[in-house]
C-alpha cells in the first residue's frame, strides 16, 4: 500500500486499443484488423501482418477515468491523460496527450506513435490522469492498474514467455557452439534477447514428429516432448535471469526489464510461496549469493518450471493414449 | 598484458554470449593473455556486406588514440570517447540493444581495450584480480562499450554532445542513471546535467541521492507532464545512419554532430533544473550533515 500526500483516486483507469495500423516504406498505411489486439491479454501484436519493413505503427487509445476525475468540486484542477509507452530493451519513452471525447467526459482517446527503430521486442504502455493539487503541477491522480504490452514482432497478441525454436543438425551446424552437443536432442540457450530452443535434426525422425499433424499417439508424444523442452527452457530461463541481476548500493536485486523480469514475476511466487515478489527476489538472491539455501531451492524450481510448462497434463494424457491402445490391442 | 589481437576482423558480427563463452579465458580474464582470434571468427553471424557501418577500422583507430591519449588517466577516456563511438557507430536504438555486437567489439575487436580500461581488479572474496566478465558481455549498462554508446545516446541533446561529455566526467551519473528508468525522459537527462554543471549536486554521492530523489518524487509526479518534449522524429535519424557511408573519420579534437534532432525544449530543462536543485536540497545524501 502505498501513502500519498494529497488527495488521489482510489480507482484505476480503464484503457482499450481502438486500432492498429503501420506506416510502410513506400508511404501507404496498412491498417490492421482487430486480430492485431486481445483485450483479455492486453497486448498488441504488431507484426500480424509479416511486413518485414515498417516505419512507424499508430495505436489508437481509448480510456475511461473512474469516477469523480471530471466532478467540478474535485480537489484538483488542469487535469490532462497521458498515454506513456516505455521499452527497457531500448530505454524508449513517449508520451502523447489524450483528448477528452466531450466537456466534462469520462472518456479520452488519441493515438500513440512507435517507430519501428525504437524496439526489439515488448514495449508497456500505460496512462495516467495528471492535475495540479495544492498548486503542485505534474500530480498523479490515478492510472492504469495493469500495462498493455506493444510487441513489435509477435504475430498473435498473447501474453506469456516467447520463445525462439530452431532446428538444425549439432553436428554439422554452422553454430559452432551446437558442435559438442551433437548427442542431446535438444539444446537451450538463455544468453539471447528470447530464450532459443534448437531441436537437433541428427536425431532422425525428431523433427517429422515435431512437425507432423498425424493425431493419435504421435500428437501426444509431441507434446509431451515439448512439455520436456519447456520444462528444461524455464528451468534455464531462471538461472539466466537470476544468475545476472544488478543488484542497487544496500545489496538488494533489481528485477530486469527484459524478459528476464517477466519470468522471474511468473515462477517466483511457485520458488517462494506466501511472499511479495519483491520480497521473494531477495531471498532467492541472498540464496544464491549467500552460503546456504541454493541447494535446497532446486526442487522448487523445478516444480515452478514443471507447473508452468503443463508437464503433468501433456503426461496423463499420453499414459491415457496408451492405455486406449493396450486395450484395443487385447481386444 | 592484453596486448591488440594479432587477427582482427574487418567487418563487425554478432557473437552471441553462448558461442562467446569458450573465449572468455581465465587468463584473458586475470589480463594474462588473450585468445587467438582465428578460431572466434567461425562462431560469429555476419552483417550485412553492404553496409559501410561495419567496418571495423573507424573503430580500432578509435580505441588505439583514446589508449594512447588516456595512458596516464584511463577513466578520462570515458568522455572521449563516448561522443565519438556513438557517431562513428551510426545505430538505432533497435540495433543497439542487440548485445551480440557489443560482445563481438570487445571480444573480436578490441580485447585489450577493454582489459586496459577496466583492468584486473580485486574480486570479493579476495582471490587473483580479474577483469570482471560482464565489461565483455555484460548488461547494457557494464559492456564496456555499449555503456559509452548508451551514455551518449541516453545524454545527448539533439545534435549536440556537450552533455554527454559532462555526464561522462562523473562515473556514479553514468553507472546509476542508465540502470534507473529516469534519464529515458530527456528533459529530465538533461536537467541532471545542468545540476551537475552548475555544481549543486557534483560528488558521486551528491548525485545518487538526487537520483533516488528524484525516483522517489516521481511515484507522484509525472515528469512528462511537467515538463514536456518533443515527438521523436524517425526521419533524421535515418537520414544520419544514410550519412555514415561517406562521413569522415569523427574529429579527434572538436565534439562531432549527433543526428539533425530537435533539442529537449530549454523552458522543460529549465523547470526541471529548478525542481531538481530545490529536491536536493531536502534529499538525504550520505555523509551530508543535514542543513539546519
Amino acid at each position: 500500500m502505498k501513502f500519498y500526500p494529497y488527495k488521489r483516486l482510489n480507482r484505476p483507469i480503464t484503457l482499450r486499443v481502438t486500432s492498429a495500423s503501420l506506416k510502410l516504406p513506400d508511404g501507404t498505411r496498412d491498417h490492421l484488423d482487430t486480430s492485431a489486439y486481445s483485450i483479455p491479454q492486453r497486448t498488441v501484436a504488431l507484426g500480424v501482418a509479416q511486413h518485414e519493413d515498417w516505419i512507424s505503427a499508430r495505436i489508437g487509445l481509448s480510456a475511461t477515468l473512474p469516477p469523480g476525475a471530471t466532478d467540478p468540486d474535485a480537489p484538483w484542477s488542469d487535469l490532462r491523460v497521458v498515454a506513456v509507452l516505455t521499452d527497457g530493451d531500448t530505454n524508449v519513452r513517449t508520451t502523447v496527450d489524450l483528448r477528452q471525447d466531450a466537456p466534462a467526459s469520462k472518456e479520452w482517446s488519441g493515438e500513440i506513435e512507435v517507430l519501428r527503430d525504437d524496439h526489439v521486442g515488448r514495449a508497456s504502455l500505460a496512462v495516467h490522469a495528471v492535475a495540479t493539487i495544492d498548486d503542485v503541477p505534474g500530480r498523479s491522480i490515478t492510472e492504469t492498474d495493469g500495462d498493455w504490452t506493444v510487441d513489435v514482432a509477435a504475430e498473435e497478441p498473447v501474453g506469456g514467455l516467447r520463445l525462439d525454436v530452431k532446428q538444425a543438425s549439432f553436428s554439422k551446424s554452422a553454430r559452432e557452439w551446437l558442435r559438442p552437443y551433437a548427442d542431446a536432442p535438444w539444446a537451450v540457450d538463455a544468453s539471447g534477447r528470447l530464450p532459443l530452443v534448437m531441436i537437433n535434426t541428427d536425431v532422425e525422425g525428431f523433427s517429422d514428429l515435431l512437425g507432423g499433424e498425424s493425431g493419435g499417439i504421435e500428437n501426444k508424444i509431441h507434446e509431451l516432448l515439448v512439455s520436456q523442452m519447456a520444462t528444461d527452457v524455464w528451468t534455464a530461463v531462471f538461472h539466466s535471469a537470476v544468475g545476472d541481476l544488478e543488484v542497487e548500493p544496500d545489496g538488494s536485486p533489481v528485477f530486469p526489464t527484459d524478459w528476464r523480469g517477466e519470468v522471474l514475476r511468473e515462477m517466483l511466487p511457485d520458488i517462494v510461496p506466501g511472499l511479495r515478489v519483491e520480497e521473494a527476489l531477495r531471498q532467492v538472491h541472498r540464496r544464491r549469493t549467500g552460503d546456504s539455501g541454493w541447494v535446497e531451492l532446486q526442487s522448487r524450481v523445478h516444480y515452478a518450471a514443471v507447473r508452468r510448462a503443463g508437464a503433468g497434463k501433456a503426461l496423463a494424457n499420453v499414459l491415457r493414449a496408451l492405455q486406449q491402445m493396450n486395450r484395443e490391442d487385447s481386444e | 598484458m592484453i596486448e591488440k589481437p594479432h587477427h582482427v576482423p574487418e567487418r563487425l558480427g554478432l557473437l552471441s554470449a553462448t558461442a562467446a563463452d569458450p573465449y572468455l579465458t581465465e587468463d584473458l580474464l586475470k589480463g594474462v593473455q588473450g585468445h587467438g582470434g582465428v578460431d572466434l571468427a567461425k562462431v560469429v553471424e555476419p552483417l550485412p556486406e553492404d553496409d559501410a557501418r561495419w567496418s571495423v577500422e573507424p573503430l580500432r583507430d578509435l580505441v588505439d588514440d583514446a589508449k594512447y591519449q588516456f595512458k596516464d588517466n584511463r577513466t578520462d577516456a570515458d568522455s572521449w570517447l563516448a561522443p565519438r563511438l556513438h557517431a562513428t557507430l551510426r545505430l538505432t536504438r533497435r540495433e543497439a540493444a542487440d548485445k551480440r555486437i557489443w560482445n563481438h567489439l570487445a571480444l573480436a575487436v578490441a580485447p585489450d581495450y577493454v582489459a586496459w580500461r577496466h583492468a584486473p581488479a580485486p574480486t570479493q572474496g579476495g582471490s587473483e584480480p580479474r577483469i570482471n566478465p560482464a565489461r565483455f558481455k555484460g548488461a547494457p549498462d557494464r559492456q564496456c562499450f555499449s555503456r559509452l554508446w548508451w551514455a551518449a545516446e541516453m545524454f545527448r541533446n539533439g545534435q549536440d554532445y556537450a552533455p554527454v561529455v559532462a555526464a561522462c566526467a562523473n562515473q556514479d551519473l553514468i553507472h546509476n542513471a542508465l540502470r534507473m528508468d529516469l534519464v529515458d525522459h530527456r528533459p529530465t537527462a538533461q536537467a541532471l546535467v545542468r545540476v551537475l554543471e552548475r555544481g549543486i549536486a557534483g560528488t558521486g554521492r551528491e548525485i545518487n541521492g538526487l537520483m533516488t530523489a528524484i525516483n522517489i518524487a516521481g511515484a507522484t509526479l509525472v515528469y512528462d507532464a511537467l515538463a514536456p518534449d518533443e515527438p521523436r522524429d524517425p526521419e533524421a535519424l535515418r537520414q544520419w545512419i544514410a550519412e555514415a557511408e561517406s562521413a569522415p573519420p569523427v574529429p579527434r579534437h572538436d565534439l562531432p554532430t549527433g543526428p539533425d534532432e530537435e533539442p529537449v525544449p530549454e523552458k522543460s530543462v529549465a523547470t526541471l533544473t529548478e525542481y531538481f536543485a530545490e529536491l536536493f536540497e531536502t534529499a538525504p545524501v550520505r555523509g551530508r550533515v543535514p542543513q539546519a
